[in-house]
């Protein structure tokens, strides 16, 4: 009885923090590359790439943000890119709690604000989400169909912000 | 004495037990072979699951994805296929060619990548090609294409496999915006036709 009771508690613990240890493995490595957290950190180079995560579509270039609400909103803005372009947030247990394409977006700049529950009333400008956990990830995804696109690509990463709101 | 016996019973019991569904479990999470057990075939042998990012997702399936393929869209804006099998139900092996063909599919864009199925990611190869996408993609007048895939050089469309040896891969076709009658249709859409054509 009791080795079974705890079998169970143990596995269900594992199993749920499977998917956390997994995004803070991510986490680490977006600061890392970003020189830390609430910033932008871009992928910039076409193709398949081994420093990739696993199944990664190498067909989509990628500008990623491990973001920390617990200081304060955090704001992402810029301009989508018309071959496809979305942007999608992920909580810590690591769900796609949010999803938007530029089809679904009246123009071309986007101006987004994460914060938790409770901050909103603090930011002044921008669609507000409400993350349900303090950290996650912002991913936008851009369709690269071939090499070609990388230098508009590169410049409209450039045109980013990710930061304090 | 016998108190103090029953305590130490109790606590080795508890910490086999932990190790135990620690082990288990962790290698149920990452094994290769069980990564799309909880999805369902469409009748074309593509695995599909909507659940991939999805807040529907049980911790196991949500577990499980986040390992093998971490970071994917909920199926309100991409659906994902995977092909682990050729038309006929057998393996994808790196030692056999295969011919991959296609039509249309109502959508914004689509992508097809190779993934090694041992390691889950990209095959390396010299013409640094994993996929192909609908808009790269040579058509004929109808919307028709092929990729060819194998471990040596084709001449149009290639997809290289591994090098070597008979290493299983499998095939993810990525469905971006799908339009509404597509999106009634899933999991059951024209899916691309997987045929071996030499081992």
């Amino acid at each position: 009885m009791l080795s079974a009771a705890t079998f169970l508690a143990v596995r269900s613990s594992v199993v749920d923090q499977a998917p956390k240890n997994v995004m803070a493995n991510i986490e680490s490595r977006i600061v890392k590359g970003a020189g830390g957290w609430n910033a932008c950190y871009h992928n910039r180079v076409y193709g398949p790439r081994t420093a990739a995560a696993r199944r990664a579509n190498p067909d989509s270039i990628i500008s990623s943000m491990a973001y920390d609400v617990s200081n304060g909103p955090v704001r992402v803005s810029g301009f989508t890119w018309p071959k496809y372009w979305s942007l999608s947030l992920y909580q810590q247990n690591s769900s796609n709690y949010f999803v938007t394409n530029d089809s679904q977006l009246e123009q071309s700049e986007f101006n987004f604000v994460i914060a938790k529950e409770g901050d909103k009333q603090s930011v002044s400008g921008g669609t507000i989400v409400t993350s349900p956990t303090d950290k996650g990830i912002m991913l936008i995804r851009r369709f690269a169909s071939r090499e070609a696109d990388m230098p508009a690509i590169i410049e409209n990463q450039n045109a980013m912000y990710c930061g304090p709101a | 004495m016998r108190y103090l016996a029953a305590i130490l019973m109790s606590v080795t019991i508890i910490g086999l037990s932990g190790l135990a569904a620690k082990h288990m479990t962790t290698a149920a999470l990452t094994d290769e072979n069980a990564i799309y057990n909880s999805f369902e075939k469409t009748e074309s042998l593509w695995l599909y699951s909507d659940k991939i990012g999805g807040a529907a997702a049980t911790n196991v399936e949500r577990a499980k994805v986040a390992i093998a393929g971490p970071l994917g869209l909920s199926s309100k804006e991409a659906v994902y296929f995977i092909a682990v099998e050729d038309n006929q139900g057998r393996p994808l092996l790196s030692s056999c060619d295969y011919r991959v063909t296609g039509s249309s599919i109502d959508a914004r864009w689509w992508s097809l990548t190779l993934y090694d199925s041992e390691t889950q990611h990209y095959v390396p190869n010299a013409i640094n090609r994993s996929s192909w996408n609908s808009a790269a993609i040579p058509k004929g007048t109808n919307g028709d294409w092929v990729i060819n895939v194998s471990q040596t050089s084709k001449q149009e469309t290639w997809l290289p496999s591994q090098e070597r040896g008979a290493r299983p891969f499998e095939l993810n076709l990525r469905v971006y915006n799908p339009s509404a009658e597509t999106r009634a249709k899933i999991p059951n859409i024209t899916l691309p036709n997987v045929v071996r054509a030499s081992c």
